[in-house]
């Protein structure tokens, strides 16, 4: 990992991002626009679930209307995350912060995904017992938490000497 | 008391020594400032694009506010909380920090924006609740929203870059020259 950040570090990209200092703020800001609309997408579709919101609206009515912004702005999270990764190798892919959120991430993203192939098969299945819907609304508070956990790491890459030995940062 | 007298206050406070003293409040701080504002920011989106006719267009208006409002004000005040914690670290650079003073200045804008909303097309809202866009008034309100609220996240991300505290690792203190020394 080392040698690779090292090797990305080299790259004129990388180069052009790390010699103009407004072009990774810009990048963040953007990271963080888009992140606002994951986190509240998933909170509007969880509280749906959880029947605190809503309740006028079928769930698939409200994926229909959050999902299409969630896969937008996790697009949009991807491309920047990319483009800081290239701008700050080492700074990213040396905090144990940045592989800990790429993992929760990635469960996110594929829970997200597969709930909502499930719904479109079968709208009514998640409420069809009462056992289901627990353990829907249970998936619900727990990828929400995953989510939140999602930004609090991104913000803790910028201090990974947090995690002490844990983190490959010589920084730490 | 001035003001000179109010920020070293602060900064001297047992709190703010708590905060600067310890390795991971700081950070930790930060971490929930980024989840309220980010909470804030995605669900006024909401509100926003459904007075622009955008989103949510088939439910009346004040059905997809009632939803978040009370989520935005909690977000709000946890941001609020979290944002003066900080502040009080290092209050006289933030103080002096021109991005931080835009910042506080786009917020009280945001504010005189809610309100205005509030007492003109808010209050006629049962006359266009249904209507997939609100009146001219309130979409003006709707991007004046969604503009200054990207601008004050920009903003926020800028404080960062151009102050440095005292005690905690700042953003930019990562030199990539230093951990990759080139070979002789």
């Amino acid at each position: 990992m080392f040698q690779f950040a090292e090797w990305l570090s080299q790259t004129s990209l990388s180069l052009t991002i790390q010699t103009h200092e407004w072009i990774i703020p810009t990048i963040q800001s953007i990271h963080i626009v888009a992140i606002g609309v994951v986190l509240a997408s998933v909170f509007m579709i969880d509280l749906r679930i959880l029947g605190w919101a809503g309740r006028d609206q079928s769930l698939l009515q409200t994926t229909d209307r959050f999902g299409p912004w969630l896969s937008a702005a996790l697009c949009v999270q991807l491309v920047t995350g990319i483009l800081m990764v290239i701008g700050e190798p080492a700074r990213e892919l040396l905090a144990f912060s940045f592989w800990l959120k790429m993992c929760l991430v990635t469960i996110g993203t594929v829970v997200a995904g597969v709930f909502q192939i499930m719904l479109r098969r079968n709208e009514h299945d998640w409420e069809k017992s009462r056992a289901r819907r627990r353990s829907i609304k249970s998936l619900a508070i727990v990828t929400f938490l995953m989510w939140l956990g999602v930004v609090i790491l991104g913000r803790l890459i910028a201090y990974d000497h947090v995690w002490g030995k844990w983190s490959l940062s010589p920084k730490a | 008391m001035n003001i000179a007298d109010v920020l070293a206050s602060l900064e001297s406070s047992h709190l703010a020594d708590r905060i600067r003293n310890s390795l991971f409040l700081f950070p930790l701080i930060e971490s929930f400032h980024v989840i309220g504002l980010t909470m804030v920011f995605g669900t006024t989106v909401i509100i926003d694009l459904r007075l622009l006719g955008i989103a949510s267009t088939r439910r009346p208006f004040r059905r997809v506010a009632s939803d978040v409002l009370k989520w935005i004000w909690a977000a709000f005040g946890l941001t609020g909380m979290t944002g003066l914690l900080m502040f009080i670290t290092n209050a006289g650079v933030y103080y002096h920090n021109f991005y931080f003073r835009s910042k506080m200045a786009l917020l009280a804008l945001a504010g005189i924006n809610m309100v205005i909303f509030e007492l003109t097309a808010g209050r006629s809202v049962h006359q266009w609740d249904k209507d997939v866009r609100a009146p001219v008034s309130a979409r003006t309100a709707a991007a004046l929203s969604l503009l200054l609220w990207i601008t004050i996240i920009f903003l926020g991300r800028w404080i960062g870059f151009t102050t440095t505290r005292a005690a905690s690792k700042t953003d930019s203190d990562i030199n990539i020259e230093e951990l990759f020394p080139k070979s002789p």
